[in-house]
């Protein structure tokens, strides 16, 4: 290749390829920078981030941190480039400062890779929204989607240093093929992530060492270097990748940027051996091979509106930027080589000792004898593995060997705080925070809530008002999207009810919660996506509020407006509540759809009775006349309803319970619309041209309600069950009924009687075909049900000899169900308690 | 006439002389071998040492024999445990034979170990005949190993009575034993060191005294996961028996493959593909129990069969092998054949009639009443 001047002019500057987060070249990097002593220093970084960087390297801004570039223009997406104190583009940058020397940032612009990370998303999975995270080319963490980087985002960015970029996504999918398989497919499309994970895995194994990590850590971390011989072994890594076609198209974009970057600055009049360029390796060894496409600089697309700030970042999120080969597994561990200037003996002592202390804190039967057994065992075990001094792969090993007696599990456990740390960084107060940021921290100080980026459960009485109102505050975060809070359940034991999602959360049944159970955990997520959220609004009210009326624009009928009404209340959006009640009114008048019209009905009529603020209940006029007209108009949609197909039975059914309840339970509805409901439900009990399950749900209903009597239910049964109708109607028909309350039903002989005689008619030949019906309609009852059917059933049959056999099967059921019945008794005496 | 089995530092004579001869490293005191060698001889090479091929003898974590090899290198002894045949013998066998440069020195663990056995006792003729002397003294494996220096094993140590435990922790830290009727003290020597191996299915490890425990290092052998890396140690190690006692015949690759997957799919109570359930056995199925069917089979077929290794011969050495622990275990294999080898091909099908065949006709009903 004949090299253009420009291109020879790039290879005259001092270039420092580096590997992100490695504290052995920052080392290196700091010491050539003194060196040197040049007048500009590049670095490889947001070219548009230049005035964010006079706050990263103010004093009081505590590494990790992370430039974070959102957009602005709607879509919720976002790139991090996130700093360690021990990375070296953080320490060139300090250096620059502590020395008065200009430094700039000379990669794509932040709106460009936010361009790019929607491109490449688009290209992967043009299906889908915004919603999951990508990787992509711009040397930094892109997220898109709200969800932000709480941890699934295993960074792809496989390369020495984050630049020779795979433009796949991540799946870890493991290979679960059977033997036989694989053999007859033994090359398995090996697709181009895999070809750079075989070379990692293939320097590891040749180098007899469990992983690419501790190759990198053994070879180029853990030795001193003089700064020729780490670049060199940089620049070759570099090498081996490229020649293995793994620098992507994107990649030398970024160089094409970067070069002309650097050119200008030439151009301006620096002279090209007074600049140094930091960039990542695969980046240098482009320019010192003149390897450079300018143009390209030209081809990219065009960027996004956006917008940028400074967030902390946090040591546990640091060490799931997989794919950089070491620097990120263990980033309190590196920390430590870092500040004790790069002795990493003395780091991976250190993590001994903390490591033994954490057993010992834990429970666990640890002797200093066992911790210097450890280190003694991890240096034996360094010499024979030809390193100079144990790195974190021997001391993890001693120390399953010596104090964790043979066990992984609770080492690997310890270790985690030892090595990964939970240390979250902290940026200089003058940036001041967006508006969110700073009325999330506010609140989450002065409630005490937890501030790490580790897992901590907390429950709330809903008894008492500033819990209410840390309650409110946890469901503004949830409606906005804002990942910091999960609900745990209303429950008080722990991990029982864990896993409830979002789902949960809210809705009718958050109204009448005595305590709320949350697991908390901030991520730089949450950061992340209150500085996106900025766009949406200037406090969480108003977030959450925008978000609702959001939902309310889109809500197709009452029962939806009604959803959003019960989560307006919830979390505290006065205005919302307004507006969905309005909402619900108005889409009540023309709604033709039971289920919607039931549902919303239930909402009301529950916040008619505890009020629409959360931290004092009592009515509210205006709902409830809504509550009674919403009731009134259900109660007139229920005969045209309930002549549904199969596929529809279930949500009328659904919402026949809904308006049951609220006709007996409702003062406000007493009276008229009860009365009112109960002929509409005997008419649907009676009627024969509805679905005969919604039939026998109604007139369980009513039994229930003590407004039909046992002798018109054997009537009503036996009419169902006669031979002229369809079997499968009868049969329908019956578990409607038994679904309300099987108890009271099977208690009653006269039913059961009706029920006998119905079983009696069945031939041979139907049978078969009422049986999964039955079955299913039977299979419901639980032990004490069982009992008193088989009691009726005996009674009614006269099979009073054979009643004794009975009774001792019976009885011994029977004590099962006793005791089943103490446990729900305990329960329900601890919620006593609770209230009182 | 040859050993069947001779110990390993006689049958991989050759092996241990070609990785000694190219052992330049610094050896520690009373060892055979330097660190780096032993670890060497134990995982094999890919280029030959000297000429020799080296043979991995233990296949699996390199990392798991450097901390076995740094340990016995150390003050402490160590200790392998795991799950049954997973190679814990085996290990402590070549790693004594190379260090040492003996593997017969050997305590087997058991309820009825006594003093004597980890101690010493005496030749009571000679004893009655001329009092207590040197020539009357019966050292013990571990007297032994003490005296010139070199590793003793000890086999299932938790199997034994806490009384043999507790003079197992004052003989491991002061290093010495005394013959008080001679009025000595034996101390050891450098290079001594003592390789325990201990079975995590049965209770003892958990019951160890503590002050035992603090005495060992601790290494975990693995079951093997892997089926690639299973089913090579499983068809090395048949090879190599049926080498040893010239009798048997050598499996279809094919056989082998089934049998492993089989058995790594009753381990884990799943199909390789995660759809299907299993059950799995109350037996252990070790890989080395997976060594043992494969080399029975051999014989079977070479005895009494058509003159080849199939699925029959298979079929009838699996069940004699899960037969051990009572019925239920023959109920798990038939349902397996029926479940899962029914629905592959080949092999597989030819599997689920055999054991079928071998496990008495035709399935019965067990749903009916
Ligand atoms: N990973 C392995 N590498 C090499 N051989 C193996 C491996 N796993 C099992 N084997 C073979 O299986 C057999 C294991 O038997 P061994 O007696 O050593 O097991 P063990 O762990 O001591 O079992 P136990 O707890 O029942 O005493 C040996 O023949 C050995 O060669
Ligand atoms: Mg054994």
């Amino acid at each position: 290749m004949t090299r253009r001047p420009d291109l020879a002019t790039l290879a005259a500057v001092r270039i420092l390829p580096v590997r992100h987060h490695s504290p052995r070249v920052s080392q290196v990097v700091r010491a050539e920078l003194d060196r040197i002593d040049p007048d500009v220093v590049l670095v490889e970084g947001p070219s548009d981030a230049g005035d964010l960087l006079s706050v990263l390297v103010d004093d009081d801004t505590r590494p990790p941190v992370a430039i974070l570039g959102y957009r602005t223009d709607g879509p919720s997406q976002s790139v991090v480039w996130p700093f360690a104190s021990y990375s070296p583009e953080y320490v060139a940058l300090r250096w620059a400062h502590e020395h008065g020397v200009r430094a700039e940032l000379i990669d794509l612009d932040i709106g460009t890779a936010l361009a790019i990370a929607e491109e490449d998303h688009d290209a992967e999975d043009p299906d889908t929204g915004t919603d999951t995270d990508t990787d992509t080319d711009t040397g930094s963490e892109a997220d898109t989607g709200s969800e932000a980087d709480t941890g699934s985002e295993a960074e792809a960015e496989a390369e020495a240093e984050a630049d020779t970029d795979t433009d796949t996504d991540t799946d870890t999918d493991t290979d679960t093929d059977t033997g036989s398989e694989a053999e007859a497919d033994p090359a398995a499309a090996a697709s181009a992530d895999d070809d750079f994970d075989s070379l990692d895995d293939a320097i590891a194994s040749s180098a007899h060492m469990a992983s690419f990590d501790e190759v990198w850590d053994a070879w180029l971390e853990s030795p001193s270097h003089a700064a020729a011989d780490l670049n060199r072994a940089l620049l070759a890594y570099a090498g081996l990748l490229a020649a293995r076609g793994r620098r992507s198209h994107r990649t030398r974009h970024r160089d094409a940027v970067m070069a002309r970057h650097i050119l200008a600055t030439v151009a301006a009049g620096t002279p090209p051996s007074r600049i140094v360029v930091i960039v990542g390796a695969a980046h240098a060894a482009a320019f010192l091979a003149g390897d450079v496409d300018l143009d390209l600089a030209d081809d990219l697309p065009a960027p996004l509106p956006c917008a940028r700030t400074l967030i902390p970042y946090s040591f546990p999120r640091l060490s799931e930027q997989l794919g950089y080969g070491a620097g990120n597994r263990a980033p309190r561990y590196y920390q430590r080589a870092h500040d004790a200037g790069c002795d990493f003996e003395r780091a991976s002592l250190e993590t001994l000792i903390e490591l033994g202390e954490t057993l010992r804190l834990r429970g666990f039967a640890v002797s200093l004898a066992d911790t210097i057994e450890a280190w003694r065992l991890a240096v034996t075990l360094a010499g024979m593995r030809g390193k100079p001094a144990p790195g974190l792969d021997e001391a993890r090993q001693a120390a399953i060997a010596t104090m964790g007696r043979g066990e992984a599990g609770p080492i690997d456990a310890a270790l985690a705080p030892a090595a990964v740390g939970r240390a979250i960084g902290r940026v200089a107060s003058r940036l001041g925070q967006g508006p969110l940021q700073a009325e999330f921290w506010r609140e989450v100080r002065a409630r005490r809530l937890p501030e790490r980026d580790d897992p901590e459960d907390l429950t709330l009485s809903m008894v008492d008002d500033v819990q209410v109102d840390t309650s409110v505050f946890l469901h503004r975060l949830r409606l906005a999207d804002v990942p910091y809070a999960t609900f745990r359940g209303a429950g008080r034991d722990r991990g029982a009810a864990r896993g409830r999602g979002d789902d949960d959360a809210g809705g009718l049944d958050a109204l009448s919660r005595v305590r709320e159970g949350w697991t908390a955990q901030w991520t730089p997520a949450t950061d992340v996506a209150l500085v996106e959220k900025v766009v949406l609004g200037d406090g969480l009210e108003e977030v959450a509020s925008r978000l609702l009326l959001d939902r309310l624009a889109a809500a197709r009928g009452t029962g939806e407006a009604a959803d959003v009404l019960l989560e307006a209340v919830v979390a505290g959006c006065p205005a919302v509540v307004a507006r969905a009640l309005a909402a619900c009114d108005a889409a009540a008048a023309h709604d033709d759809d039971l289920p919607s019209l039931a549902r919303a009905c239930a909402a009301l009529s529950a916040l008619t009775s505890y009020g629409t603020s959360r931290a004092h209940t009592g009515g509210d006029a205006a709902i409830a006349t809504l509550c009674v007209t919403t009731f009134e108009r259900a109660v007139l949609r229920l005969p045209g309803a309930a002549a549904v197909d199969d596929a529809g039975a279930a949500a009328v059914k659904t919402a026949l319970r809904a308006l049951h309840e609220v006709a007996l339970a409702q003062p406000r509805v007493a009276g008229h619309g009860r009365d009112a409901w109960l002929a509409a439900a005997r008419d649907t009990a009676d009627a024969f041209d509805v679905h005969p399950e919604i039939a026998g749900l109604a007139a369980g209903l009513l039994y229930l309600a003590q407004a039909l009597d046992d002798a018109a239910v054997a009537t009503a049964v036996s009419l169902r069950l006669s031979p002229a109708i369809d079997p499968a109607a009868g049969a329908a028909y019956l578990a409607g009924f038994l679904e309300v309350n099987a108890l009271v039903v099977v208690k009653s002989r006269p039913v059961v009687a009706a029920l006998d005689a119905y079983l009696a008619t069945l031939d041979g030949e139907t049978f078969p075909d009422v049986l999964p019906v039955l079955r299913r309609a039977f299979a419901a009852l639980g032990a004490t049900e069982r009992r008193y059917l088989l009691e009726n059933v005996i009674a009614v049959r006269g099979l009073g000899a054979q009643a004794g056999a009975a009774a001792a099967v019976v009885a011994a059921t029977d004590r099962a169900a006793v005791e089943a019945l103490a446990g729900d008794l305990a329960g329900a005496l601890d919620d006593l308690d609770d209230l009182l | 006439m040859a050993e069947i089995r001779p110990p390993a530092e006689v049958r991989y004579a050759d092996e241990l002389a070609a990785v000694a001869g190219a052992d330049t490293a610094a050896r520690p005191p009373g060892w055979k071998l330097s660190p780096r060698a032993v670890e060497t001889y134990v995982m094999g090479s890919e280029a030959p040492v000297g000429g020799v091929a080296i043979t991995p003898k233990y296949v699996g974590d390199r990392g798991l024999v450097q901390v076995a090899i740094a340990t016995l290198a150390s003050d402490r002894a160590l200790m392998l445990i795991g799950e049954p045949g997973t190679a814990k013998s085996w290990l402590a066998e070549h790693l004594a034979a190379a260090i040492s440069g003996t593997s017969a020195l050997v305590v087997q663990g058991t309820a009825g170990t006594s003093e004597e056995h980890v101690k010493y006792s005496w030749n009571y003729a000679m004893l009655l005949a001329d009092g207590p002397s040197e020539r009357a003294l019966v050292p013990s494996p571990v007297l032994r190993a003490m005296r010139e220096g070199q590793c003793v094993r000890f086999e299932e140590v938790t199997r034994t009575t806490s009384e043999i435990q507790d003079s197992l922790i004052s003989l491991l830290s002061e290093k010495q034993i005394a013959i008080p009727e001679l009025g000595v003290q034996v101390a050891a020597q450098r290079g001594f060191n003592l390789i325990a191996t201990a079975n995590t299915r049965d209770r003892g490890v958990n019951e160890m005294s503590s002050a035992l425990k603090r005495r060992f290092n601790f290494v975990t052998v693995p079951v093997v996961a892997d089926l690639e890396q299973e089913l090579a140690i499983v068809t090395r190690r048949e090879a190599e028996l049926r080498g040893d006692y010239q009798v048997g015949m050598a499996p279809p690759a094919e056989l082998a493959r089934v049998l492993v997957t089989m058995f790594q799919e009753l381990r884990a109570g799943v199909t390789k593909d995660g759809k299907t359930k299993v059950k799995a056995p109350t037996s252990t199925l070790s890989t080395a129990e997976a060594i043992s069917v494969l080399f029975q089979s051999g014989i079977l077929a070479h005895g009494f069969g058509t003159g080849a290794v199939g699925a029959g011969e298979l079929a009838r050495t699996l069940v004699g092998a899960l037969a051990k622990d009572g019925p239920d275990d023959l109920v798990v294999l038939r349902e397996y054949a029926e479940t899962v080898a029914r629905t592959r091909p080949g092999t597989w099908k030819q599997l689920h009639a055999a054991v079928r065949d071998a496990t008495g006709g035709k399935k019965r009903k067990t749903d009916e009443p």
